[in-house]
């Protein structure tokens, strides 16, 4: 079926990714899969209340993998005209033919397809509004709320108000040699807004706020710009924090960072190279018993949902980590057959971690979770007393196959629950099985329109140095 | 083989024409400044993994990206097709910069616009003469394939890869699992811009990476080694595999045995190579101008004072043959050349593309890069190095009574305003009583870029360019690498137990 979706995927683009198929079985191929991707982005970024770019960018590209004497290769070009994919697809089969052959390059086995994805618009991430934008609306939308006069102090002066506005779609289309069909359809829509001060003694600060949703009613320019500020302020005057194990809350907007780590691990491709610092880990208790990730990929309306994965699997809703215990490896159907692990998806869609405080509880491992469900970061804060919140990383990285882990931060130190000041120069070091099993709480307040729902998190015990 | 000016025009099925009918129409609304830059690159990879070379393939892209100025406003579109019409329409999309009510740059405005600089004598000059072509501009290009990517097959280069995981297997029986991945690119490139220069340039880039995983004793640790440079095909062969190897297999004893140090402030001596790392974070990106026009970079208002200590140079380089960071030509069209962010310690230069050395009044320094004709071009860095000093490295080193010395990183990341950069350490040592003693590994070490700069206290005399796969992040993607000699910093933060 073919909906009419303002830069959408044509009839004649799914007619050349058919072409594909069939061209690539006329030249021998026993499988091949082809993904036609289209997307639009307009952006539109202000300076200093002006217009200072404005962007438009249109791509469309054909991913094909083929699967030829039991071989394997992938191949991708975004001159889908016919006459250049014909001579495209027979480079594609003879480069192909050169390579070693690999007996667990497979297609999925049909039963496993998605078939429920056959508008695009099934979990309703397409948002109609997206059409009927002008440039002159979205140079409304940059420029809402970007001056901040009154906002002067004597302490600081405002450098730069940086404001960018960004409306997207992305419509893909999967279809394979064993007959699966699908498509998927998603609209984005984002207002982002970045404050530089600079203080009296000639420093700078920045701060940032965003907002961002599959839905143009979701977003607007109103706070944003004051709360950049406000945070860029907020920074002033950091001081040095004494080394030494401290208890640790994430805001949301950072703690994606530490689950990062968790999902590579996670991956089968990852623990058949020994490279995960998770391998042995499926059915044993890893991390706090009161530690819960879900991959919700079927939440219609929500950015990060999809039916189906690159191979055209059908998702499911599944539970990740299940009271600390590793309840699934992501194996996608090469994967299986290299490792003998049951296929299940080749990556996560929407992880989102499960809210629970302990703080204040007993917190030895065995015992009842008795927390107060439903914390924000301000309550979290509260109920730690004293600790380090840290607002963002600067840097730092984590050894996939150790877990080890060493990461700049910023953030400020607080104390009764309340900011004191902002931190100057610190870094935090530990191994991020040890860090998961030090979980004490994670929030509610996960960010709307984001793929990855991390609320604010808690640990107890963390290094840090300055 | 040199490529001329027939072959960009057949490539891109455009002629100059055409161009300057396109460029007639992003400008209709107003604006003083349009570009053109068309790309072809094909891409490939092949990828051994349990010692087959199982999966590989190419990728293809085409397009062409139309900017418009006015002033320093930035119009930007792009087509993926360079049919006449595809373009015209893409032309008409970058021109809506100019039919915005709101902005003009009067700083820009009260200088006549110009995104050129008249000095005589400089680079500018030269790229600012309408229809000068590559040659006359530049008759020594910085790279050449001499056995060009898309000649060869690639079957020709599996017993490269395989040899590879052969020789690291047999070096040391740790090796359990190796992946080795050979990229290569070839891209075309021709740029057209309203003042009519037409100028062309083909782009060779391969990469060989190699990730082994070493197992003792029930535990797992990784090394990796990596090397890309702007040369065809002739760069795979015996003298690539063995130094690969080398670094893949150097130093496993100590990466079983590291741990992590006591954190906290302390000296540190940065060995030469990787450590130009610490350049690339902690100045380069606060000398590029865009941060510094925009007044956001913590060395916004230093332009001629005295930022690190006498005797350092600071250098970020377009002109080193082969390297993964040199440039024949920027995205921009100004040819490729060495710029001197730093010399003997006093800020002498950002680095700038059109847009930035307009707002400055300074020639453009060969700095305008992009990821691809998706993208405009942003003021990025090339090859990035401090020049050599004078001390012997090994007595900076017997000069430290209790620090650490760092020599493989992996990332790093800055804060343009604040200053406040790192940079992630995979392997070094203690240092105790002026010797390397314990090994160390996974720590990310913090400072603050001005700081830093004037908390060195050697330089030594062993420069050395890092030829590993170094990508710059900064909005986009581009290729670049690092440099530096051997430095000792009097104090930074370093993570630790």
């Amino acid at each position: 079926m073919i909906m009419n979706i303002k830069y959408g995927i044509t009839e004649k683009e799914i007619e050349a990714a058919r072409f594909c198929l069939k061209c690539a079985s006329d030249l021998g191929a026993e499988g091949a899969r082809v993904s036609l991707s289209k997307n639009v982005l307009d952006t539109v970024a202000v300076l200093n209340g002006e217009i200072d770019k404005v962007t438009h960018c249109a791509d469309r590209s054909i991913y094909l993998y083929l699967y030829i004497d039991g071989k394997y290769g992938t191949y991708s070009t975004n001159l889908i005209e016919k006459d250049q994919l014909g001579d495209f697809i027979s480079r594609a089969v003879a480069a192909t033919r050169l390579l070693t052959k690999d007996e667990y390059r497979k297609l999925p086995q049909a039963s496993r397809y998605a078939k429920d994805a056959a508008s695009g618009l099934e979990l309703g991430l397409y948002d109609p509004e997206y059409a009927d934008i002008t440039p002159d609306q979205r140079m409304e939308l940059a420029l809402a709320g970007t001056h901040l006069e009154d906002e002067q102090s004597s302490d600081y002066r405002i450098v730069s108000v940086e404001c960018e506005w960004n409306d997207s779609v992305d419509d893909n289309y999967l279809i394979d040699s064993q007959g699966f069909e699908g498509r998927h359809t998603e609209t984005s829509f984002s207002f982002w807004t970045e404050v530089t001060i600079c203080a009296e003694d000639g420093k700078k600060y920045s701060g940032y706020s965003w907002k961002a949703s599959t839905r143009l009613k979701d977003v607007s320019a109103e706070g944003c710009s004051h709360q950049a500020l406000e945070k860029a302020v907020a920074q002033m005057n950091p001081k040095r924090v004494r080394s030494g194990k401290k208890t640790m809350v994430v805001d949301c907007n950072a703690s994606s960072r530490l689950v990062s780590p968790l999902l590579s691990a996670l991956s089968a491709s990852s623990i058949q190279q020994k490279n995960s610092f998770l391998e042995g880990c499926l059915g044993k208790k890893v991390f706090s018993q009161d530690f819960y990730l879900d991959d919700l990929a079927r939440t219609p309306g929500k950015a990060g949902s999809r039916l189906f994965d690159t191979e055209g699997v059908a998702t499911a809703d599944r539970v990740v980590i299940e009271g600390g215990v590793v309840r699934m490896f992501f194996v996608n159907t090469y994967m299986a057959g290299k490792t003998g692990m049951e296929p299940t998806i080749e990556g996560v869609s929407r992880p989102v971690v499960r809210p629970f405080s302990v703080i204040g509880k007993n917190e030895e491992p065995g015992m009842e979770e008795t927390g107060v469900r439903g914390l924000t970061q301000k309550e979290i804060m509260l109920q730690c007393g004293e600790g380090i919140l840290v607002t963002g990383f600067n840097g730092g990285n984590c050894n996939q196959t150790t877990g080890d882990f060493s990461y700049g931060i910023e953030g400020f130190l607080f104390r009764k629950g309340r900011i004191v000041h902002p931190v100057k120069e610190m870094v935090i070091t530990g191994n991020m099985k040890d860090l998961w099993g030090s979980i004490i709480a994670a929030g509610t307040d996960a960010r709307e329109g984001t793929r990855w729902q991390i609320p604010s998190l808690a640990f107890k015990d963390v290094t840090f140095n300055a | 083989m040199e490529l001329n000016r027939d072959h960009f025009l057949k490539t891109f099925r455009t002629d100059v024409r055409q161009m300057e009918n396109i460029v007639a129409r992003a400008l209709a609304n107003g604006g003083d400044w349009c570009d053109l830059y068309f790309e072809y690159t094909t891409y490939n990879e092949l990828m051994l993994r349990d010692s087959e070379v199982t999966s590989g393939g190419f990728h293809v892209d085409y397009g062409v990206g139309i900017r418009v100025l006015s002033g320093e406003r930035t119009g930007y579109a792009y087509s993926e097709s360079t049919d006449y019409q595809d373009m015209l329409s893409a032309a008409k999309a970058a021109s809506v910069i100019s039919l915005s009510s709101r902005g003009g740059n009067t700083l820009l405005s009260s200088r006549g616009g110009s995104h050129i600089s008249s000095r005589p004598g400089d680079a500018t000059t030269l790229s600012s003469r309408p229809g000068i072509a590559k040659g006359d501009i530049s008759p020594k290009p910085y790279y050449q394939a001499l056995h060009p990517w898309a000649e060869a097959s690639s079957e020709a280069f599996i017993p490269f890869l395989k040899d590879i995981e052969q020789r690291i297997k047999f070096r040391d029986s740790r090796a359990a699992k190796v992946i080795a991945r050979l990229s290569y690119s070839y891209t075309d490139i021709l740029m057209f811009n309203s003042l009519g220069e037409l100028t062309w340039d083909s782009r060779p880039l391969g990469s060989v990476t190699v990730s082994v995983i070493y197992s003792s004793e029930g535990r797992n640790e990784s090394k990796s080694a990596s090397r890309s440079f702007r040369y065809g095909a002739e760069m795979i062969g015996e003298k690539l595999c063995e130094e690969l190897v080398s670094e893949a297999t150097r130093g496993i004893d100590a990466l079983f045995e590291a741990r992590r140090p006591k954190g906290g402030k302390m000296p540190v001596v940065m060995g030469a190579g990787a450590s130009g790392i610490l350049l690339h974070e902690a100045m380069g990106h606060a000398f590029e101008a865009d941060f510094n026009r925009k007044g956001q970079s913590i060395f916004a208002e230093k332009m001629g004072q005295r930022i690190c200590p006498q005797g350092i140079d600071i250098i970020d380089d377009g002109t080193i043959p082969g390297n993964r960071g040199a440039c024949n030509f920027d995205d921009e069209g100004v040819p490729g050349q060495k710029t001197y962010m730093v010399s003997d310690g006093i800020l002498t230069s950002y680095l700038h593309d059109r847009i930035s050395a307009g707002h400055y009044g300074v020639a453009p320094t060969g700095n305008g890069r992009r990821e691809s004709f998706r993208f405009a071009p942003l003021p990025r860095m090339r090859a990035t190095y401090m020049g050599s000093g004078t001390a012997n490295p090994e007595s900076i080193i017997a000069g430290v009574r209790k620090g650490i010395y760092v020599d493989e990183f992996s990332n790093g990341q800055v804060k343009i305003g604040e200053g406040d950069f790192t940079f992630y350490v995979k392997s070094g040592f203690l240092i105790e009583n002026g010797r390397l003693t314990a090994p160390v590994k996974d720590i990310n070490i913090i400072g603050n870029g001005p700081q830093a700069l004037s908390d060195i206290l050697a330089v030594g005399n062993d420069l050395k360019i890092d030829d590993g796969t170094w990508t710059c992040g900064k909005e986009q993607s581009v290729p670049v690498s690092v440099g530096m000699p051997t430095v000792l910093v009097k104090s930074l933060t370093v993570g630790g137990e």
